[in-house]
This record gives structure tokens, sequence and C-alpha cells, in this order.
């Protein structure tokens, strides 16, 4: 299987943009993180990150019509690729089979 | 209160900050989650904090992802897909402006005709003395003689006379000084009009031919190609000569043959062959057919043409010269002689500098011929900026019209790169029409150019070099012409030229107008360059001499001529000839006296102390004066047309005056400083006598050199010298005949040959001849470039404003009128071109002329003339486009609306 190499909070934004499905842009992801991890970024982070995923192929956007509450200014709208989400189950799989490995008492100890 | 308040809004530093750092095609979304987020905040957290978080936005945001910009598509300098566009665009516009595009490339290609024809003469000027393969270690000594009345350098070599021969100083330097491998002697003062053409001997062959003295190293240092013989031991003994290949085929029919072979001189002497050099080419200043053994020369009694001898140091290769000079000076000081009333340092000069840098000032190589070299490299370049901005003006002057296609181009998606390659390939295309037609031009000026310069200039068109310069030249060219309009017109913004908003700014009609400015000051600079030079020349040329030099000619005394009856016997019979006037003789071409006795220059002859050669009433002990003495003939002063001041001239009824008189110059008693010298004493070497006359001065050598004290004697039985016969204008031929059965008769052994005294007049300022038509030839193209140049702005001008010129005729204006509304913009230019080159031309002049002991002054009259000449001709040009449009009917013109 060929390796793809996908930090951590890059994993995190791809799974955003995945779950807003065609709603996902800089601010918008920015809050969805900090509700759905608690985890406070900032949107230099955000965008940083969604340039290297579109770099990577993951994401790809277009620009959206202007809107009145940025000052008629236009958002970028990200959405994720089939390579996107074929990487996002390459990861989940091997989560999926580490875990069954782990000794069952862990299982249970952590749970 | 009104609760609706302005919205809320973030800090307007910030948003500049983003501006400025954040890539554009970034800018809009990054704002905007900005502007979003800003928003958000102030509904939660209250305007403060929201400003603050916005702040923290902006820093945060100044990562390299978000400041680097987008490198757009690489668009290359030349697209390959658009070269052939470029080309037919191009040329369309070389086609639809004939008018525009023949002056840019006609005026260009003078440019560069001149460029390169100065530069191919720079470039031999630079070659002569440089081929020596060991051109780097050749050093050329020269003297400082310090004295009371300064300082004054001289290629030439310190010796002292005793033991009973010449011995010089430096003669064991190459045992003495570690770094100096050979030291080579060459005599000079061998060469016409002073010296004198030598006569060779094989059989009942009988030449006369130029050449001097030199010691052994000359062969082995300097690199004149011995093609027979060993150059190491050629000139090893005394009997050696060596000969050119010219003169060894003339007496011996081959190089090889000649080996060996003895050869009979002045009919006194036998030389042996012992090499045979390739005739020499132009690149060597020194010019010789022969060069004899030096210790015939210095001690083998043969006769010396002047005492200058120069002398060459072969350094080891990375010796420091000044070191070594330094060393010679140490070796050379305690044999000076201690009484002389002057001091003597020795000087290295690098061989290959001797040509161009023989010029001293204060004991120092400081100039001379590279004065000419770069005053025309110099104008060369002028010519060629003159030329470029021509170029450039009009392309500006024309982007006008350009600057729609610029428009139109831009809105079509043509990036800023591929404008500026437009631009850039037509300005290059036209430089290269230009070269070609250049390299056209230069292949029929050439032999013009070389006849001027006597020169023998060849266009190197098969050497790479060459090509390399030339493409250089035209890319440079091009680039240069075509920066303005390439980087100017690309940048127009399209919407406003689409609307018609192009103005010229002030700064671009500034810039317009200063170009011309300069452009016209060059020309003026030229122009009053010209008339000086030319004024100068024939100045010299018509300068009352003091003597009559026409119809006057002169040849050598030699063989039998040199004994005292035969000499009789020849102006006996000459003066029977019809067509002779006077004839007489005298032991220097008085036109041309090198010979000066008694001037400090370093060398003495003598060990007696305080000894000078001319001693008078009065003298003070040591005070010395560097004189040109001569002995002549009864009839000298008459055949010269001298004028007597004071006293009287020779004459034969009187008893003494071939023993006992004297005449000397003005310049001669001022510097002697005697009153009334008629009847006060002098002498001469042994020779005591008495002032008879005091000649006005007149010249004796070229009128680069100040009048020097002149002595005269009568001595009609010296052996050396030259005979000089005044003829009737209109007969010369005759005389001549008549003149050659004389000396065929008296004289078989010789050859008969003469030089008439104004040709060799005429020789010695040869230089400043080549100068004056060389800078004639150049102030014409320059200004014929300049008019074109503005030929091209008027015509551009006049086009601009033919609908002005419609309505202003169609309301009555008159020819005149319209003709001085469109000249007065470029008469200002003018006007203020000439009041900027003035100082700058007057004070170039005055430093050319101070290289003059004659010279014209600098009246009004020359710089009003070049001015004037300036503003006719622009005029003349203006008007020539001028009328036309100012005729044309304005139905014509309007029209078109």
């Amino acid at each position: 299987m060929k390796r793809v190499y996908l930090g951590e909070f890059e994993e995190i934004v791809l799974l955003i943009v995945a779950v807003l499905e065609g709603a996902a842009y800089g601010v918008n992801i920015m809050h969805e993180i900090l509700e759905q991890t608690g985890r406070s970024v900032r949107l230099n982070q955000v965008h940083a990150s969604l340039q290297r995923l579109e770099e990577k192929g993951m994401i790809v956007s277009k620009m959206s019509d202007p809107t009145p509450e940025r000052g008629g200014r236009r958002k970028r709208i990200f959405s994720i690729t089939a390579y996107g989400s074929s990487t996002l189950r390459d990861i989940q799989q091997v989560r999926a089979t580490l875990w069954s490995a782990v000794p069952s008492n862990l299982k249970s100890f952590t749970a | 209160m009104n609760h609706f308040q302005v919205p809320p809004s973030p800090p307007r530093w910030a948003t500049r900050l983003l501006h400025w750092y954040c890539a554009p095609e970034l800018l809009e979304e990054v704002q905007g989650d900005m502007l979003e987020e800003f928003y958000f905040q102030c509904r939660h957290n209250g305007v403060a904090a929201a400003r603050r978080d916005y702040v923290r936005n902006v820093l945060g945001f100044m990562r390299p992802f978000a400041i680097k910009r987008k490198s757009s598509p690489s668009y290359p300098l030349l697209p390959m897909n658009m070269i052939g566009h470029y080309f037919t665009v191009a040329l369309r516009q070389v086609l639809r402006h004939k008018a525009f595009s023949a002056i840019n490339v006609v005026g260009l290609a003078i440019g560069m005709t001149c460029c390169m024809a100065i530069f191919l003469w720079v470039a031999d000027e630079k070659a002569v003395d440089n081929f020596h393969a060991k051109g780097d270690q050749l050093y050329n000594v020269y003297m400082n003689v310090r004295s009371a009345s300064g300082v004054e350098s001289v290629y030439n070599t310190p010796r002292r006379y005793y033991d009973s021969a010449v011995h010089i100083l430096y003669e064991d330097a190459k045992e003495v000084v570690p770094e100096v491998e050979g030291i080579a002697y060459y005599a000079t003062g061998y060469s016409m009009p002073w010296g004198k053409a030598e006569t060779f001997q094989v059989g009942d062959k009988i030449y006369k031919l130029e050449g001097s003295r030199a010691s052994n190293d000359f062969l082995t240092m300097f690199s004149y190609p011995v093609i027979a013989g060993d150059p190491k031991t050629a000139l090893q003994d005394i009997k050696g000569l060596a000969i050119s290949r010219k003169m060894a085929n003339l007496f011996f029919g081959s190089p090889e043959e000649a080996i060996g072979k003895s050869i009979r001189y002045e009919n006194k002497r036998d030389f042996q062959v012992t090499a045979v050099f390739e005739d020499l080419t132009p690149q060597s200043s020194r010019k010789f057919e022969f060069l004899t053994n030096w210790d015939a020369h210095l001690k083998g009694g043969m006769e010396w043409s002047s005492n200058n001898m120069e002398a060459t140091f072969l350094l080891a290769a990375g010796a420091n010269p000044e070191e070594v000079a330094v060393k010679i000076n140490k070796l050379v000081q305690p044999r000076l002689d201690k009484n002389q009333p002057y001091s003597v340092e020795i000087g290295l000069q690098p061989y290959r500098d001797q040509y161009l840098r023989a010029n001293f000032s204060n004991g120092k190589p400081s100039g001379g011929r590279i004065e000419y070299v770069r005053i025309f490299s110099g104008v060369a370049i002028f010519i060629l900026v003159i030329a470029c901005i021509n170029f450039m003006n009009l392309a500006t002057a024309r982007s006008v019209k350009r600057a729609k296609e610029v428009g139109v181009r831009k809105v079509i998606g043509s990036p800023r790169v591929y404008l500026i390659g437009q631009f850039f390939g037509e300005s290059l295309l036209l430089s290269f029409f230009a070269l070609a037609l250049s390299l056209l031009l230069l292949q029929v000026l050439l032999p013009v150019f070389n006849s001027v310069t006597g020169k023998n200039l060849v266009a190197p068109i098969t050497s790479l070099p060459t090509w390399i310069t030339l493409i250089a030249l035209a890319l440079i060219t091009g680039i240069l012409a075509g920066s303005y309009p390439a980087l100017f017109l690309s940048s127009l913004k399209p919407v406003r030229v689409l609307k018609g908003a192009v103005q010229f700014t002030q700064n671009a009609i500034w810039f317009r107008k200063g170009l011309a400015v300069f452009q016209f000051g060059l020309s003026i600079l030229l122009l009053i360059a010209t008339i000086v030079v030319s004024q100068q020349t024939s100045y010299m040329q018509s300068m009352n001499l003091g003597y009559n030099k026409e119809n006057l000619l002169y040849f050598t005394i030699e063989g039998e001529l040199s004994k005292y009856d035969k000499f009789q016997a020849f102006k006996q019979k000459a003066l029977q000839l019809p067509g002779v006037r006077v004839i007489d003789r005298s032991s220097e071409a008085p036109h041309a006296m090198k010979f000066l006795v008694d001037d400090n220059d370093g060398s003495a002859e003598t060990d007696e102390k305080d000894e000078s050669a001319i001693k008078w009433e009065g003298r003070e002990k040591g005070q010395m004066v560097g004189f040109k003495p001569t002995s002549v003939g009864f009839d000298f002063v008459k055949l010269m047309d001298l004028h007597v001041v004071e006293g009287r001239t020779f004459s034969r009824d009187n008893a003494t005056d071939s023993a006992d008189a004297f005449l000397v110059n003005e310049q001669a008693v001022k510097e002697m400083g005697m009153k009334d010298p008629i009847g006060k004493w002098v002498s001469a070497w042994k020779k005591k006598g008495h002032i008879i006359g005091v000649l006005k001065d007149y010249n004796i050598n070229s009128l680069h050199e100040r009048i020097r004290p002149l002595i005269v004697d009568v001595k009609e039985y010296e052996y050396f010298g030259v005979i000089l016969v005044r003829t009737e204008a209109g007969k010369t031929k005759e005389v001549l005949a008549g003149l050659e059965n004389v000396y065929k008769e008296l004289n078989p052994n010789y050859p008969f040959s003469f030089r008439f005294v104004e040709e060799d007049y005429n020789d010695m300022y040869r230089n400043e001849q080549v100068m004056s038509k060389l800078s004639n030839g150049f102030a014409v193209l320059a200004i014929i470039v300049s008019c074109l140049g503005l030929l091209g702005l008027v015509m551009f001008s006049a086009e601009q404003r033919t609908r002005e010129i419609g309505i202003r005729k169609a309301l009555g204006a008159t020819v005149s009128s319209i003709v001085s509304l469109l000249s007065q913009d470029f008469v200002k230019i003018v006007l203020v071109s000439f009041v900027l080159a003035t100082p700058i031309a007057a004070y170039l002049m005055h430093q050319w002329l101070n290289g003059f002991a004659f010279k014209i002054d600098l009246s009004w009259w020359i710089f009003g003339i070049a001015g004037m000449a300036a503003l006719v001709l622009a005029l003349l040009t203006i008007s020539f486009q001028a009328i036309q449009s100012a005729r044309a009917n304005p139905v014509e013109s309007l029209r078109s609306e």
C-alpha cells in the first residue's frame, strides 16, 4: 500500500471538510473544530492546512458567490475528493485493524 | 442619541498591512474569513476583543504560505509560439512607418559604422609594440633630468666618457641586479628627415636604406621573427649585421643566400650578414631595415646621428619594476658626475606603453597618443549613444499610437513579459538591420578611412570574436534603444489606455526633451571641436615660419660631395641650371633641427669639468643654455629668406667671416642675457669668434616645440649636412632633371634622392591633419544623426497635430505662423543644448590647445558659428517637415473626423 502522510491536524481538518459537506470554508471549519473537538485553533493554521491538503489533492476548492456578511467577498468552499476520502478510509482501516489486535484487558481498562 | 451607530470595523492599519503582504490571489478569501470572524467575535466577545483578535489574525497570517506569490504560469520572455508573431508584427510596423523606420535604421547604422571604424583604429593603435612575446617583462628606461629649470624626461641612456671610451652607467646591471635578465640598446635618430638613409653596396648594387644599431640581446628580447641566422649571436661580433627580408632580397635574392655574405657600408667599412629578420609590420613603432652591431656604434667609430640611445630591460617574470628601478638608481648614482648642475634619475616604463604614453609630466609618464585613442573612443560611443537616443526618442514618441495596441493586447490576455518581449524584439530586429547595413557601409568606407588615417585596417569579418563582438553590439544597442518603450509601454493600464486617457506625464516629456538636448549638446560639442582643430591645423600650415618653405628642396651630403672642391663644383654647375635661384649648404636640415647642445639631457660626452660646448661673453659660471647649432654656407640667409634684425649677415667680401663670424637668433640673445650683442665674443667648441648679426626668430623645428636659441657659423668644408636648393616657382621639373644629371656626374656612386621642405613640414603635422579630417568627418556624422532624430520628432509632432493645424488653417493661420508653431519647441532645445555644451567644449579645447607652443585663440566666433550651424541645420530639418504639414489642405486633415 502506498504510504500517505497525513498529519494529525490535517486529518482533523480533512474530516471536518467531509463532515461539513459543501459548506466548508476557513472560519466555518475553525468553528466546527472547536465545537467537535474542543480544540481552539487559529485561522492561519486552518488556512495553511487547507492549502497543504489541496496541494496533496485530498480536497478541491471553488469560489462561492459573494456574500454580504463578508463585505461582498467570496468564500473559498472546499470539498473532499475521492482520493481524500479513500485516504481517510485507509487510515480508519489501519486503526481498526490495530485496535482489534490490542489485548482485550487493555480495551476494557481504557474503556 | 442615535443608537444606530456605524458598524464596528477592524483596525485599518492591520487591514492595510494585510493588503501589503498577502498574496493577491489569497487576499479575498483570507480577508473574508477574517471579517466574518471579526463580526462573529463582535457579537460574542465585544468590539475590543474582536479588534484584538483581528490583529492577532493578521499577524498570524504572516507566514510563507500566505506571503508567497503564486508563481504565475512562468511566461518565458521568448515564448516559442509567439516568435513568429513578434516578427510579423515588427515587420508590419517597420513597413507601415517607412520614414520612421528608415530614420531609425540609417541613424543607427551610421552610429555603428563609426563605432566599428573607430574601434578598429583603436585596436590597431593598441597593437603597436604590443606583439612581443615577452612584452610583460620588457621595460623601457627613461631618464628624469632635474635642474634649476625643472624636470625633463627623455628616453635615453646615461653615460660618461672615461678610460678613453663611452661607458653606459648601468652596463653591468645584468650581473649586479638579479632581476635584470637582459638589456637591449637601440640608437634612435637615424630615420628621416633628421637622420638619413645609409648607403649599402654589394658589387654594383647600391641602395640607401634606413636602419639603426642595436645590442646583442635585442633580437632575443623582442619578437622580430628571424628567418635565417641565429638571433642569439647575430649582433655579437663587431662586423655583425642583421637585415630585413626585403634588404636580403634586394642584394642577394633570398634570405638564405644572404647569410655570411659581406656588405659594404657607406664605402667605409664592411659588415657581414649574420641574420635576416622578417620585414617589420606596421605594428612596430621602430622602423629599421638593418641593425648593426652595438660596439661598432659605441666604440667602433661609426658616425652618430644623435646621441640618443634607448635602453630596454628584460626583467625576470614577476619582478617589480619599481624595485628594479630603485636598484638601478643605486647602481647609477655613484657613477654620475657630481659637478653637473643637474641630477639624473632612472625610471622604467612598460615597453608596450611607449607608443601611446610618451609624454611626461613631472617625471612620470602621463599621456601622449593615448589621448587621441581616448578622445576617439569617446566620440565613437557618443555617436552610438546619439543614435540610440534617436531610437528611444522616436519609439517613445510613437508610443501614443502603440498604447492602444498595448491595451488591446492586455485585454486579450497578454502578460507583461510578452509585451516587453515584443518591444525588445522590434528594437532588436531594427538593430540587426542596422548592423547589416553598417557592415556594408564599413566595407565601402574603410578604404577612405584608411587613406585618411594612414593605416591599413581590414575589417576582420572572418574571425569568430569579431562576430561575437558585433552581435553583442547589436544586442546592447537594441536593448538599450528598446528599453524605454519596452518597459514604459508594457506598464500601461489597459483600461485607461482604451478610454483614450493616455497622456504623457510631464516626466516623460522632460525625458524626451532631455534626450534631445543631450544629443544636440554632443553634436555642438563635436562641431566646436572640429572648427578648433581645423583652425589650428590650417594655422600651423599657413603660419609665417620666419622662412620661406616653398620651392625649397634638399638632399644629404655624402660620397664625393663630402669633399670641399666637389661641393663647390656642384654648386657652380647647379647654379647655371635654369630655374635654380640659390643653392647652399647647412649641417642640419634647417626646418627640423633636433641637435641640441648644452641642454641638461643628463649625458656627458666629455669628462672635462664645467665644459659646455658653447660659451659667450659675460657667461656666469655653470650657466647653460640649450643651443641648436648649425654650420652653413655664405648664402644661407638669402637662401632661406631670413631677416636680420641687427647687424649684418655673412659676406664673402669679409675675409674674417668664415673664421670669426657668428649669427644668433633673438631667443639666444635673450637667454644668454646679452645687451648689445653685436661684436661680443662667442665660442662653439674650439671655434671662437664674434657675433656679427642677430636673426629674427624663425621656426627651426616643428611647432610643437618653442623656438630655441640658435647659433650659426660658416663652414663650407664640413663633410656632412644637407644641400639646399631654392628653385623658381613652376620650374621644379626642369630643375630636378638638371640637378640629377649634375649629381650623377659628380657623385656617381650615390643615388640622387631629394625631399621638399614643404613635404617634410606637412609630414610633421600628419597627426594633426588626421585629427582634423577625422573630427570633421565625425562631426558631420553626428550632426546628420542628430538631425535625423530631430526630423523624426518633428514628423511625429506634426502628425499628432494634424487636426490642430487643419483647424488653425481653416481659421486663417498662415503657413509661416504654423511653421513657427512647429519649430518653437525644437529651437528651444537647440538653444539649451548650445548653452550647456559651450563651456564644456571651451574647457576641452583649451586643454587640447595646450599641447601646442603656437596656437590659435579660442575666440567667441568659433562658438557662435557652431551654435548658428546647429541652429540652421536644425531649422532646415524641421522646416522640411513643418512646411509640408503647414501647406497641407485643411480639408484633407479634417475630413477624417
